[in-house]
């Protein structure tokens, strides 16, 4: 089972169906997780003690699972554990899928996942040149470097504003600076497309009707996941069509 | 009389004088620094885009609704002071704002605000109209002060709770922030579509308010006299309320709730007049659009990693006036 939505991912991607005894409450987002579809009609669980207790598992994946609420509950219990660590590069994302994939048992399919993965980047154009791009996320936090975000703007060619104005990983930059820092793109997430409340609205601000926008969905990039392929991909994609149309 | 009475024309020009160099400020500061040439070039209208995007989709919008929001609630404080003849009546503390956050809330959260903008502020207008309903109804004709104020609370209550209750319902994951701006106000990364929801409910709500100017100045000799007078209280009341739900509506559609500018400025105001509450309507509106300018560049001002939220530093303005006005109490006791 799985008690972290990333480690459902990669659970997901990696095990029998029927191995899985339990996956965290969002594991059927799509919004939330690259693998929601997958984990349609599998046990999801509220992250309590008492159904860790009633489930009995042989492994239990976290991010990492030792520091678990749940689990320090059950002191007595001792479950298997397998302890990710969080993935904010390329590397530490087939580290992951290593690992997960050993764990339940089926070290050839990690490999291939990885192989396949690679192969795919591999063939992946960087449009962008160099330009700056800010990731931008509801509110006006920015997301800085060291962060998946920032490998994948890096894959793409494209520079983070974050690194280039040396913002930490996270910061908020008001709408004003936004203006005054004049990216050539701003990357958003798809969820925010469309105005749904206050934090997204200040997105759809028409002071930054003029810069170009890549929209990404956030299940793909929250986690380190074989969904990182995806975004890359998408990127790239939007990169080239923004460009044909300006030129 | 009171001693420090100013001719009126003094009053409304001095406040005007400080309002504009409020605006005036506000266009100037903000989160960039930008010289005064630079601005000024962009007003003129020079090919300067940063600038120009910053002071005409960004400052501009954020100050037009300063001033008119604050007009808004200054003027609906002092008009609301002087019906019910009460010092502590504004709408915040009767909960009209809370109760407009609430419709604005539900417009938004719901998705009902996406079928046609004017959902939001009519949601917002309805809401506050409800609480004011629900107000005159729990309070009574009861002459207490007390009741009113109480009725008040009990109603802001039930708006805050119900604004809480709809974002948590909501399927929204960040309620939490949501639910603070709501409460407590912000003027944050407002535009030009905001202006055109907000300008015209104000427009019509001072409208109504400032219109009532000699009914109130009847009603301090008592509601009998007013009518011997020849005031007809009911239509006085239907265009207070009205009035003051179309304004209110329609600025906390875009703010949020700020508290106690409507509060405060007739209190400051009145001092200077001769305290007939015809007299302290236009002066209250200047000043409050000058108070609430001011509020918003503290805001920016003040440096805090997470902007300072509105109705936190109208707050910090209120009690102090909530204060002087218990101490004046105790000392007639």
């Amino acid at each position: 089972m799985s008690i972290n939505l990333c480690a459902d991912q990669l659970v997901l991607a990696l095990a029998d169906r029927s191995q899985i005894s339990g996956l965290t409450h969002n594991a059927t987002d799509p919004e939330m997780s690259g693998e929601a579809a997958k984990a349609r009609g599998l046990p999801l669980l509220s992250n309590s003690a008492e159904q860790i207790l009633a489930i009995e598992p042989d492994l239990i994946v976290g991010m990492p699972a030792s520091r678990s609420a749940a689990l320090t509950a059950l002191p007595q219990r001792t479950y298997p554990l397998l302890d990710l660590a969080t993935a904010n590069t390329l590397d530490e994302i087939y580290t992951s899928i290593r690992q997960t994939a050993v764990a339940v048992g089926h070290p050839e399919r990690g490999a291939a996942l990885i192989a396949r993965m690679q192969a795919e980047l591999a063939g992946l154009p960087k449009p962008g040149k160099g330009r700056v791009a800010a990731y931008y996320q509801r509110r006006g936090y920015m997301t800085g470097t060291g962060t998946l975000i920032d490998e994948l703007m890096t894959r793409v060619g494209l520079v983070n504003l974050a690194g280039k104005l040396g913002k930490p990983p996270l910061s908020q930059l008001s709408l004003e600076e936004m203006v005054a820092a004049e990216p050539d793109y701003l990357i958003v997430e798809s969820a925010t497309d469309t105005v749904t409340d206050q934090g997204s609205e200040m997105l759809h601000h028409p002071a930054l009707k003029d810069i170009p926008r890549i929209s990404v969905p956030q299940a793909w990039t929250v986690c380190g996941s074989p969904a990182y392929t995806e975004a890359a991909r998408s990127m790239a994609a939007q990169i080239t069509r923004i460009e044909g149309r300006i030129s | 009389m009171s001693r420090f009475a100013l001719p009126r024309w003094s009053l409304v020009a001095a406040l005007s004088l400080l309002t504009l160099a409020a605006a005036v400020g506000s266009l100037l500061y903000g989160a960039v620094d930008l010289s005064v040439a630079r601005l000024v070039d962009a007003a003129m209208g020079n090919e300067d885009k940063v600038a120009s995007i910053i002071l005409f989709d960004l400052r501009l919008p954020r100050t037009i609704l300063a001033l008119a929001v604050g007009a808004m609630l200054g003027l609906a404080g002092a008009a609301l002071q002087g019906y019910l003849r009460n010092p502590l009546a504004e709408p915040s503390v009767l909960g009209t704002s809370n109760a407009a956050a609430l419709g604005g809330v539900a417009a938004i959260y719901f998705g009902l605000a996406e079928i046609h903008p004017i959902i939001l502020p009519l949601l917002a207008t309805g809401g506050a109209l409800l609480s004011l309903a629900l107000l005159f109804i729990l309070s009574g004709k009861a002459e207490s002060p007390l009741t009113l104020i109480l009725a008040g609370i009990a109603v802001g209550t039930l708006a805050v709770a119900g604004t809480s209750l709809a974002l948590n319902l909501s399927p929204n994951p960040f309620a939490a922030m949501e639910i603070m701006t709501w409460l407590l106000g912000s003027l944050e990364n407002r535009s030009f579509d905001h202006v055109w929801i907000a300008l015209p409910c104000i427009a019509i709500g001072m409208a109504m308010l400032l219109w009532n100017g000699r009914a109130l100045d009847a009603l301090t000799l008592g509601e009998d006299a007013a009518q011997a007078l020849g005031t007809d209280l009911r239509r006085t009341r239907l265009r207070l309320l009205i009035g003051t739900a179309i304004g209110v509506g329609g600025a906390v559609a875009v703010t949020g709730a700020i508290g106690f500018v409507g509060l405060i400025v007739p209190h400051l105001i009145r001092p200077l007049t001769d305290r007939s509450p015809s007299a302290i309507l236009l002066p209250s509106a200047i000043g409050g659009a000058a108070l609430l300018t001011l509020a918003d560049l503290g805001v920016r001002i003040i440096p805090t990693t997470n902007e300072l939220k509105l109705g936190v530093v109208t707050a910090f303005l209120g009690v102090p006036v909530f204060l002087v006005h218990l101490m004046r109490e105790r000392r007639l006791w």
